[in-house]
């Protein structure tokens, strides 16, 4: 049982449960308060000693993340002595830190410099020149990029490797001003969660391979998304950007905390799943390979759904967007077509593990079950109308609509992938989201709803 | 100035590191006490003496051992504490080398007191040698049958200092990085490997068995009401005789390096005495005038006893040069946990390098005041605060000579 108690921050009153962290309440309520090491999905580790607190009836002031909230508490964060204490431990980590912004991929979303602009902001009385020098790029596998110097030795990305993944790779070598993160010789950054000590990261000691020197993240615009790797519906941000004369482009994903799911996490092939979103892609409409005019080859479907009247199967995708399948399925039936979603080619045994990935690689899966699809491989039929569904079955006659571009296809639709429209899923536990869209094409590409009104039927 | 030899009693005794020699000597006779008495009398009679830890905190260690839980849920652990590395403290070195069966025995006394069938001595990696001559003395007692209650183990460190530190001690011994671990909320014992666990200096280790042999009344008849007992003393630096030798808390100070340490060497003045190794504040030599060596004396003096180790300076000491010294060491010893001591142990060093250069200003002074109480109590462990009473103690008591060398 959690009992409920009052603590007094700044003059004001909360309630607060007995023996939980202060720091997250300050985090919750947020009042603001500088800290490096502490993060929820981690815990307090207390090396930063930033998130120092007044305590009214304690001499000294003390680390927030190490301090559980008791009855009538009464906290200072803002008094004269605080703040100085915080510009002063803020001046430490500043010593060696080489203040090299311009070039930071950090910089915009950089902890070390919202607290300077929050708690510096003062003339520097550093008067030594020389920093202790480290290594600028040390690659530590699995796509992290390493600046020791940038390092305040938070050792957040140390404890991932430590308490969320187990695998150890990480850790911290050296003594005083001399420790710095490190790997052990052959022995590089390689789980299937690595990547995730990038966000970890209060400052720009670790960057993405993959997303480093790309963008300022001050450009890239953010949609709430929800990926689409596998049937666990991990929540991501979609930082995307559109260059001048360029199209919309998504440069990273990153995870978006959703307790329920994820947590604070994504797996490593989900963060990189977006390249695949904006590669090989199906832009035209083609007819065997040439590209024809989109209302002629929408004529020509209708011809040949006419022609198949109930010989004809619909297949869909298990990625799609409910509201998506449900226009199919409605479609489906105007035409007296038979419904198929097969999932098995899904399936990936390897891919599954006990944390955030599931061997089901269909975001929608759970969707085409709850609506009772049929999930087996269709006879050999007259007609297919294929959306996007990754196999290819036997029949007379196909029509495709499709996101990346395959080679058999007859009469080939292209279709938007899911950050150009939005829509919900539902994961394999059941839980229902929303995905919203991120993505403005210079020349919009039809999403499956579209396509469906347009064959109207 | 009355002669006291509780832990040092067999040190002038030839090869009393042998079993049979050392048991000649009335080495294992405190562990027929173990007949008579049951473990929470023992740790009674331990809280009774009021020994106090002799690793350099100086807490009561009857309190520590009553808090270790006699009920067999978890294994308990003693740890005794042998990384001495402050510099000007060597005295467990010689507990271990001349006297090895003195802290078996009190291990032995220690372990059944707190229910322990595991007792493990970290030892600093550069006593290898040391740790030689306890570990034949450890095969010998495994021999002999005297070992039979409790197993120990050396377990060696790999030389970092803050690993004298109880709790970086346990992270080491547990195979990870020598960090201390957070302050607990409540008393507790220490935990090794989450098991209840007591850590203890070699020194306080080795008072037991005299004081289950004597009781606690024999160990409190020497030293002072609040400091009572003795302790191994040391000298070293600018004095005739240096070396440790064995006193009663409440001895005069300058009686004592008088007495024992032969005055100052070469006939020169007294300038300055570090009391219980570098981490301790400075003291002039008119403060250490009719100071007694015990915890509250010193307290009073603006310094603290520590671990004991004199560090005796002359009137020809370069005070700017012996502080640099000793920033550097912190400097490289800094485990590099918390953000004050890790960043300002080496910003303090290198201003004081500079100084000593001859290019310091004002203006650096002022910053290693700034640094000083930025370092303390805002950090995990005390490593940082004792830097800052370095600082501050060298700087004020002798700004003259600072000052002196500025640009």
């Amino acid at each position: 049982m959690s009992t409920l108690v009052k603590i007094i921050v700044d003059g004001q009153d909360y309630e607060a449960e007995a023996g939980s962290l202060l720091i997250q309440l300050l985090i919750q309520e947020d009042i603001k308060i500088p800290y490096f090491c502490y993060h929820e999905s981690l815990g307090a580790d207390g090396n930063c000693r930033m998130c120092m607190v007044g305590i009214e009836g304690q001499k000294r002031p003390q680390i927030a993340c190490d301090t559980l909230i008791k009855e009538g508490m009464v906290v200072n964060t803002k008094t004269d002595t605080i703040k100085q204490v915080h510009t002063d431990i803020l001046e430490l980590e500043l010593i060696n830190h080489p203040v090299d912004c311009p070039t930071c991929d950090q910089a915009g979303e950089c902890s070390l410099q919202d607290f300077y602009m929050e708690y510096g902001l003062h003339t520097s009385k550093i008067t030594i020149e020389e920093k202790v020098k480290h290594n600028k790029a040390v690659d530590l596998g699995a796509n992290v990029m390493l600046d020791q110097e940038r390092c305040v030795l938070c050792a957040r990305c140390t404890r991932f490797t430590d308490k969320i993944t187990g695998t150890h790779e990480l850790g911290i070598v050296g003594r005083g001003d001399n420790a710095k993160v490190t790997t052990m010789p052959n022995r590089p950054l390689s789980n299937p969660y690595a990547m995730n000590v990038v966000d970890l990261c209060p400052v720009g000691a670790l960057t993405s391979k993959d997303f480093r020197f790309s963008q300022r993240v001050w450009f890239l615009e953010t949609a709430e998304g929800v990926c689409h790797g596998c049937a666990k519906g991990c929540n991501v941000y979609i930082d995307h950007n559109k260059l001048k004369y360029k199209d919309d482009t998504i440069y990273r994903f990153r995870p978006r905390r959703n307790d329920a799911i994820n947590g604070f996490f994504i797996c490593d092939t989900g963060r990189l799943s977006y390249k695949e979103l904006q590669e090989n892609r199906q832009e035209s409409t083609l007819l065997n390979g040439v590209i024809i005019d989109t209302d002629e080859a929408i004529k020509q479907a209708k011809e040949l759904i006419f022609l198949y009247k109930s010989n004809i199967s619909v297949i869909i995708d298990a990625n799609l967007y409910t509201e998506e399948i449900e226009a199919i399925v409605t479609f489906a039936k105007s035409i007296n077509a038979t419904i198929f979603s097969p999932l098995e080619v899904y399936e990936e045994k390897a891919f599954g593990d006990d944390m955030l990935k599931s061997s089901m690689r269909a975001a929608n899966a759970e969707t085409i079950k709850r609506m009772g699809i049929n999930t087996q491989r269709p006879e050999k039929i007259g007609l297919i109308i294929n959306f996007n569904h990754p196999q290819e079955f036997e029949s007379d006659k196909k029509i495709n609509f499709l996101t990346h571009s395959r080679e058999s296809a007859e009469l080939c639709f292209a279709i938007a992938v899911f950050s150009e429209s939005s829509g919900s899923l539902t994961n394999e536990d059941g839980i229902t989201q929303y995905s919203q869209k991120a993505i403005d094409k210079n020349i919009p590409i039809m999403t499956v709803i579209e396509s469906i009104q347009r064959l109207g039927l | 100035m009355r002669e006291s030899k509780i832990v040092s009693s067999k040190f002038h005794i030839q090869n009393a590191f042998n079993l049979h020699v050392a048991k000649e000597y009335g080495a294992y006779k405190s562990l027929e006490k173990m007949d008579i008495y049951a473990p929470q009398q023992i740790i009674q009679i331990i809280k009774d003496s009021m020994l106090r830890g002799k690793g350099g905190g100086g807490a009561p260690a009857g309190l520590k051992w009553e808090l270790m839980p006699l009920d067999d849920k978890k294994p308990n652990f003693l740890v005794v504490n042998c990384d001495e590395s402050e510099p000007g403290t060597f005295k467990d070195r010689q507990i271990i080398s001349k006297d090895p069966h003195l802290l078996i025995e009190g291990i032995i006394l220690s372990c059944y007191a707190i229910k322990a069938k595991a007792a493990y001595i970290y030892i600093r990696g550069e006593y290898k040698a040391y740790q030689n001559i306890l570990q034949s003395a450890i095969d010998e007692a495994y021999e002999a049958g005297i070992l039979k209650e409790c197993d120990i183990t050396i377990h060696r460190g790999a030389g970092a200092y803050i690993c004298g530190e109880k709790s970086a001690l346990l992270e080491s011994m547990e195979g990870k990085r020598g960090h201390p671990r957070l302050k607990p909320k409540q008393k507790e014992p220490e935990w090794f490997f989450e098991n209840p666990t007591l850590v203890n200096n070699v020194e306080t280790i080795a008072t037991v068995p005299f004081i289950v042999q004597n009781g606690a009344d024999a160990y409190r008849s020497y030293g002072t009401e609040k400091s009572p007992g003795t302790l191994l003393f040391a000298m070293s630096g600018h004095i005739e005789r240096p070396g440790v030798y064995e006193a009663e808390f409440g001895t005069n100070m300058l009686e004592y390096i008088e007495h024992y340490g032969g005055g100052v060497k070469n006939g020169k003045k007294l300038k300055a005495v570090i009391p219980g190794g570098v981490s301790c504040g400075v003291l002039t030599a008119a403060e250490c005038e009719g100071l007694t060596l015990d915890y509250e004396a010193l307290r009073g003096a603006g310094s603290s006893l520590g671990t004991g180790g004199m560090i005796i300076m002359d009137e020809d000491t370069d005070m700017v040069a012996a502080l640099k010294n000793i920033l550097e060491f912190y400097h490289e010893e800094s485990c590099g946990q918390c953000t004050p001591c890790r960043e300002g142990s080496g910003w303090s060093d290198t201003i004081v390098a500079r100084i000593l250069e001859g290019k310091g200003t004002e203006a650096d002074l002022e910053k290693l005041f700034e640094l000083a109480d930025i370092m303390n109590g805002k950090t995990i462990c005390v490593f940082a605060p004792s830097i800052s009473q370095v600082i501050v103690s060298f700087i004020q008591k002798f700004r003259d000579e600072f000052e002196a060398v500025l640009v």
